[in-house]
Formats: C-alpha cells, structure tokens, sequence
C-alpha cells in the first residue's frame, strides 16, 4: 500500500507553524513587572499522549498500541518513559527544568477539533462561549497589552486591548509601508477596524522580514524578543497536523516527527531566551487526546485524556504529576480513550500565576471562569 | 457605491474595465447562476519597455485540464521517478521537471485565478468558492493532483443541481477520500479486516475520519446531538470507498469492476450489514453511501446549519435569523434545488444593506479586476518565480494567507469578520494594493475607478487626503472601508 516517505526536511518545509506574541509591558503603566514569561505551544489536532510520553508499566500499554509505541524511548522512572523524538527535552528533564502532566486534558469530551480547539484558546465553560482567549484575559489582568506574530490573531490572546500581530512578509515590489497613508487609512475607518490600521504604522518601525518562519527559528526568535526588558511577556506557538488518523508511526513517522518539532521549537526557546530562561515556563497543549486502541489505519481516533509538556527554567525540579487511571477497558473513558484525572486548566493557571504573579483564586475566576478549580501549583513549581 | 458595484461586490468579483454594467442589477445577478463557465485564461504576460502586454484571453488549454486517469497516471510517474532519485542520484533540474510535468496543484490553483480574474460568470466563481471552502480538501497526503478536478467536476459542474448530488459527489471524489484518509478504512468484520488481522504484522480496521467530518462539518453540525456510534456507522458506510492515485488498473477492476478513481468501492474493504446513522437505517454495499448522503442532505441540521453560513458568507456579518429561516425554507420547499437556495441567497444580499467583509482572496481579485491590472502569470508562465514585477501565484496565496492548494484543517476558513481583523492581515493588503499597483500596470486611474463604482464620500475624502501621488490614492482606495466591504455606500 502507497506510504508517505516524507523525509523530515520535506515534513518541516510542509508544516505551517505560526508563532504570536504577547503581553509588552508599557512603562508608566505597569505597576510592577510580573516576574516571568509565558510560552504555549498549542497542538492542532490531538496530540497523543500516550506515544509522548507512554506509560510503558502499564501491561495494557504494549496489549493494545504495540505498532504504535516507540520501542527506544528514554526511561523517565518506572513507569514512565520519553519518546525518542525529544533529544533536548531529555536533556532539561536530566537537569530538572522539565516535567509532563499526564493522564489530563481540557474538560472536553465531544472530540470535534474545531469545538475542543475553540474551548482550548477560548478557555470558556463551552465551545464558542467566548470571544476572548485565556491567555488574553490573563494578560489583561496582569496590565501588560502586547503584540501578536502571525498573520491571523488567535482566540486565545484575542480579550485585550493593544492587541497587535507581526508576520514576516516578503510582497515582492511593493512600497514601503508609509506611516502617513496608514494614519490616513485609518481614521477613514471606523472605530474596530481602525483600531487594526494604527497599529500597523508603529510596526513599520520594526524590521522583521529576516525571520525564517520554520518552528523553530520562530521560538528562538520569540525567545529573543521575550528576554529583552521591554519585550512582550507571553508567546505562543501553534504545530498543526497531529490528528494522525492513520500511518502515525512509532519511533519514525509522522507522530514522531511532530513531536520533534515540538523539541525543535522548545530548543529555539531555550537558545533565543538565553538567561531570560530562569524566569520561563513553556507548556504544551492540545484539544484532545487520542483512542487507547490502534485503528485499522495504524493510527488511532480523536479521544480525551493526553499529556501536557512543560520546560523552563522556573521548574526546580522535573517530575511526571499524574493521578494515573490505567489503560485497561474499563479504567478507560467511554471504554476508548484514556481517562483526564487531572483539569489541564488547572496545570494553565498555574503557569499563570508563576510567570504573570496573580493570584489564583483571581485567575480561577476572571481567566478560566471556574472560581472551583484546583491549584497545582506545588506541584508543578515547588 | 452604486448598485451594481454594491452587488457584485458582496456576491461577485466586480465589473471589469470595460464590461458593460448591467442596468438591472437584480436580473444580471439571477442570470450569473445560469452563466457559462469555461476556463478561461490568458497563456502569458510579458513587459515590453515600460508596458505590460498581456496576451488574448482565451480557453485554458486541454491539455493542462487532465481528467482523473491522466492525473493519476502522471502521479504514479511522478512517485516512480521520485522511487527512482533515492537509488539514483538525479539532478536538480531532472526533479523539477518531474514535479511540473506531473503535479497539477499549481496548475490548478492558477487555472482558478484565472477564473477568478477573467470569468464572466463572476457569481458562479462565488459560489464555487464558498462550497469549495465548505467541503475543504486540503493538501494533505499530497492530494493536490486532484483538488482542483473536484473543484470543477464535483462543486462547479453541480452548482446548478440538487445539494444532494453534490454531496455525494464530493464525499466520493478522491480528493476529499485521500485527504481525510478513507481510503484505507476497512470494516472491522471486512474480509480484508479478517484476512490481516490473523496475520502477524497488518493491521486493518476503521478509520472515522471522513465519517465524523461528514456529520459534523458537511452536513448536519454538532447541534444534531449525534452520537459516536452515529459517527463509527458512517465511518463503516464510508469503509471500502476510494483508493490512492497509485492503485493499479488491475486491482481496481477486480476489487471495484471499474477504473474509474470516483467511482470506486472496494467490496473487500466493506463492513457487511445494515447500519444506523441518527435512526436511518442504510443498506450494506456500494449503494449505502449513496442513501446516507441523500438523507443526510435534507436533514433539518443540514439546512440551518448550511443556510446559516451561507447567510454569514453572502448576505451580512451579523446574519438576521429571520434571512438564515428565508434561505432553510427554500431549501426545505425545493428539497435542497440549489438553484433555488442561490436565488434566495442573492435576493437577500440584495435587499440587506449591511455591509459583508471580504476574504483577502476575494478582495485581491476584486482589486485586480476593478483596476484592469495583469497581476497573474499567464499558463505558459505558471513555474516562473517572481518575474515582470510579478509574483507566482502560489506565492502570492501565500503571502496572503489563504488558499484552497495548502494544508489545512476541515473546517475551512471562517466567514467571520472577527477572525480577519488583525494588523497583520491588513498589512498584507496594503502592500498587495501597492504590489498590484506597481507590477500590474493597472488599466485605470484611481479617480475613474471612484466614479465608475460611485464611491461615498467617506472614500473620496480618504483617497484626497493622501496626496496626489497615484500610488498612494490606489492604496487607499482599495483599502478604504468601502472597498474591504467594511461598511456600505
């Protein structure tokens, strides 16, 4: 049968990532800097968890996912391993500047990507609920407006107000943009709109059109950016394409080469923030996870529970923090996929309040609109 | 803006230098539905010292517009070759021949901007492009060879016909099979399912990706209450239909008695048995899709979820309830005539005053056509790199942010305002108004362009303020509220 022999280079070349900023603090207006940075990753697709990270003492593991697995991953504890496709993650995990939340997920439970990609970036109590992203409101919170790098503007950083995005472009002949005519776009337009157009004239200062906008010359880029003193506070990623219906693979493929470039991407912000990195945390998340079982394509279905990665410099000591369910059929969620026994919001909120200095109780009930939502905190940062 | 530029701009691309402007808007509008559609093109552009000379607009050439066998024929020549290049070490130049001898994406791709460009059948191109977006089939397993043969064979050549059929067509066509992989799904109880799972290293089964995309985006929408199980039957309804482009004739004829890739069912792939999908009961064998498809097509989900985002795409950014229930009731009263649900939808754009924002793809080729500009490559010129002050049109999409050739997710572009308004997005026009002004060598002047349209005054003050420099008056007019369809005259 007809397979896909994309060589790595090709993959990249095919992968659109996008990366956006956030969060300038202006001086004068923010009372106090908040202490770090915030990065998000987010996966498109459903990434699976399960080959992230695979919970190889689990006896359901191998009885149900064998051709899937990865047979050379990194042994994290006794339980636990790493998929070989994370060479520096491995690294920061040995030195204790990473750690995997397992066995969680959004609370979403429908498994429609454009329904679970909305409630990932809106943060809301349903999909569509809201306007606004969690990060957005977080900012908002903290006083720090700031700038996105893409060409569309993320729900989850949409809420406030100095939203702006930047994109290397390359528009072969045409004019320099000229701040005079952009001013005068602008005020012909009404209000929404126009807001849009006066922020293009203060961009025309700042040169971007050398970025390659490969993953991860984007995070080192973002990482550059994010450790100046007026550099915006938060950024976030975005990976497509991890809805591996089919062909997934297990130590090589296409699974295999996603979770690389999450690697590549978590290198790009180790190398751009340089000592900006002892007040970081990058966290990786995703809509859904995906079906304990293999399907008859060799890749598996859209499911619920998943792993989240976090990295930086703001974690003293690297751990996996699960509550873990088991694999077997009935520990399973609707006897398919692998059961969240922790709220992924919760895991958000604290990167929060870690990299922004809010309270949690603040974040619980303005960001994520659940005054009831753990803090794991400790877990996660102690 | 006048009428007739108020209406094609919301549900055309806008009259070009020269057309003649029809006096009654409303009639010109219902007759585009019924317009013919070849492609046509132009075969080159080149700049003769300061001019631009575009040559005769004329039918793109057959040879450039293969059918399904030839399209398949060239992948498996261009995937043999590139088998081939890992053994032997083949030059550069040898790879690229391959790939534009035998790859159509880009091809395809141009053959729309054309279309888009020099059509007259602007509506129609519209419509295309609105279905287009509904059933995504993005370029993901590498199936750009056929996107564009579903765009016209299954969408353009079914515009005039029952939602039903165009359903069907679609949901069977490979382009839509290979890019949400339901060529490989095989029933659980399929005899290719029994005969690979005795064996030690195949592994055979369902894949519900097409099955769930097929409820939830295509037809009846999440607000049907559809169950997994809805999901899993569909995906085994789906189980057996199409095959990679590399599949040989012989197995084809013998899995499917056919050569035909849009047509094919493999019988060894089919779940056996009656399936339920939300309380239909579908037949087993080739014909179940079929009787899916059509209950699936007038099911009530399906008209108000489709009714909505038309009424969203065509009519107004904040669509009344009142014109989404006009446009389901002749649905529901044609039993899903096409041609009816259009008439509806122009009618109600015609008659809604509130202004519709415009994608960057549309608006771009409403600039180019607004302004007579050459600001695409002829066919001859489809793999030239930027080249007379023009960039490939690939790129060009690119740049932009949105094409129907690159890879996405299913769910396609949103017809949310919202969710274009960024700096970002509006740079890009800002510099491809500049773009097309400096390379296109546009056919007219800012001033005749405002007449033509009888632009508002909010618009003429814009474009005075900014000087008397012709660039700067373009780049404002094409940016201006009015033309981003931002607000009306």
């Amino acid at each position: 049968m007809h397979k896909l022999n994309l060589t790595r280079r090709d993959f990249l070349k095919t992968t659109g990532a996008s990366l956006f900023l956030a969060g300038v603090p202006i001086p004068g207006y923010t009372k106090d800097k908040p202490p770090g940075t915030i990065s998000v990753i987010l996966l498109e697709g459903g990434m699976d968890g399960l080959t992230a990270v695979p919970p190889f003492g689990d006896p359901d593991l191998l009885k149900m996912r064998k051709i899937i697995s990865p047979k050379n991953y990194l042994k994290l504890n006794s339980f636990f391993g790493l998929h070989p496709s994370f060479r520096v993650l491995a690294g920061l995990f040995a030195n204790n500047q990473a750690s995997v939340v397992h066995a969680t997920s959004i609370p979403y439970v429908k498994r429609s990507h454009f329904e679970g990609q909305n409630m990932m970036e809106g943060g809301g109590l349903s999909p569509f609920s809201e306007n606004s992203g969690w990060l957005g409101r977080a900012l908002d919170l903290a006083n720090t407006p700031g700038r996105a790098l893409s060409l569309d503007m993320p729900l989850v950083l949409r809420g406030h107000n100095e939203n702006d995005n930047f994109y290397p472009a390359s528009i072969r002949n045409s004019s320099k943009l000229n701040t005079k005519l952009i001013e005068a776009i602008s005020m012909a337009h009404a209000k929404e709109s126009a807001d849009v157009y006066s922020k293009i004239s203060n961009k025309s200062k700042v040169d971007v059109s050398n970025i390659p906008r490969d993953p991860a010359s984007l995070a080192k880029y973002a990482g550059k950016v994010m450790s100046q003193d007026e550099g915006p506070l938060a950024s976030v990623i975005r990976i497509p394409e991890f809805d591996t219906h089919a062909r997934q693979g297990a130590d090589t493929g296409k699974h295999a080469d996603l979770l690389g470039i999450i690697d590549d991407v978590i290198a790009g912000y180790r190398e751009g923030l340089g000592s900006a990195w002892d007040r970081s945390i990058i966290l990786t998340m995703t809509e859904f996870g995906r079906t304990v079982a293999v399907n008859g394509t060799t890749g598996t279905e859209h499911g619920y529970g998943t792993a989240g990665i976090l990295a930086g410099g703001t974690i003293q000591k690297s751990r996996i923090i699960t509550q873990w369910p088991g694999l077997s059929k009935n520990d399973q969620f609707e006897r398919r996929d692998l059961m969240a026994t922790i709220d992924y919001w919760s895991v958000c909120a604290a990167c929060i309040e870690k990299a922004l200095g809010l309270d949690h109780e603040l974040i619980a009930k303005k960001v994520f609109l659940r005054p009831n939502l753990p803090r794991v905190f400790d877990y996660i940062f102690s | 803006m006048n009428e007739q530029f108020r209406v094609s701009q919301k549900l055309g691309l806008m009259f070009k230098p020269g057309d003649n402007i029809p006096k009654d808007i409303r009639s010109w509008a219902l007759s585009q539905l019924h317009e013919k559609s070849p492609a046509i093109g132009i075969k080159s552009v080149s700049r003769v010292g300061n001019s631009v000379v575009t040559s005769e607009v004329t039918n793109w050439p057959k040879h450039l517009q293969p059918d399904l066998r030839e399209r398949a024929k060239r992948w498996r020549i261009y995937r043999a070759f590139n088998k081939l290049a890992r053994k032997e070490n083949k030059s550069n130049a040898e790879k690229q021949r391959n790939r534009q001898e035998n790859q159509f994406g880009e091809i395809d791709a141009l053959k729309f901007s054309h279309r888009n460009v020099y059509g007259n059948d602007q509506l129609r191109v519209r419509f295309l492009t609105f279905w287009t977006n509904h059933f995504t089939m993005g370029n993901i397993h590498d199936n750009q060879n056929v996107i564009g043969h579903a765009m016209d064979e299954a969408i353009l050549a079914n515009l005039n016909n029952n939602f039903s059929e165009m359903l069907f067509k679609v949901t069977s066509h490979p382009a839509m099979l290979i890019y949400l992989d339901n060529i490989w799904s095989a029933g659980e109880n399929s005899k290719h399912a029994r005969w690979c799972n005795i064996k030690p290293d195949c592994q055979a089964g369902l894949n519900d990706n097409l099955g769930r995309e097929l409820l939830e985006l295509h037809t009846v929408s999440p607000a049907a209450n559809y169950t997994e199980d809805d999901i899993r039957n569909s995906a085994k309804v789906l189980a057996g239909w199409g095959t990679h482009l590399e599949e040989t004739l012989k197995k084809m004829r013998e899995q499917g008695k056919t050569t035909n890739h849009w047509d094919y069912f493999k019988k060894d792939f089919a779940e056996p048995g009656k399936k339920m999908v939300m309380g239909k009961k579908i037949s087993p064998g080739k014909r179940g899709l079929r009787q899916l498809t059509d209950f699936l097509a007038n099911h009530e989900h399906t008209i108000k979820h489709i009714s909505t985002k038309l009424c969203q795409h065509f009519v107004s950014d904040s669509p009344e309830q009142s014109d989404i229930n006009q446009i389901a009731k002749a649905w529901r009263d044609s039993d899903g005539n096409l041609d009816k649900i259009h008439t509806k939808v122009i009618e109600l754009a015609i008659k809604s005053k509130e202004p519709k924002f415009q994608w960057p793809m549309t608006w771009i080729y409403q600039v180019v056509r607004l302004s007579g500009a050459s600001y695409f490559h002829g066919w001859d010129q489809v793999y030239n790199w930027y080249d007379n002050g023009i960039m490939r049109n690939k790129e060009v999409f690119e740049e932009l942010g949105q094409s129907f050739w690159a890879t996405r997710q299913p769910n396609g572009y949103s017809s949310k305002k919202e969710e274009w308004l960024s700096g970002e997005m509006f740079e890009r026009r800002i510099r491809f108004a500049s773009a097309i002004y400096m390379g296109g060598e546009t056919q007219v002047s800012t001033d005749k362009i405002m007449d033509r349209i009888s632009a508002n005054n909010a618009t003429r003050k814009l474009v005075d303020s900014v000087g008397m420099n012709e660039e700067s008056r373009f780049i404002a007019l094409m940016c201006s509220a009015e033309l981003m369809g931002l607000e009306n005259a």
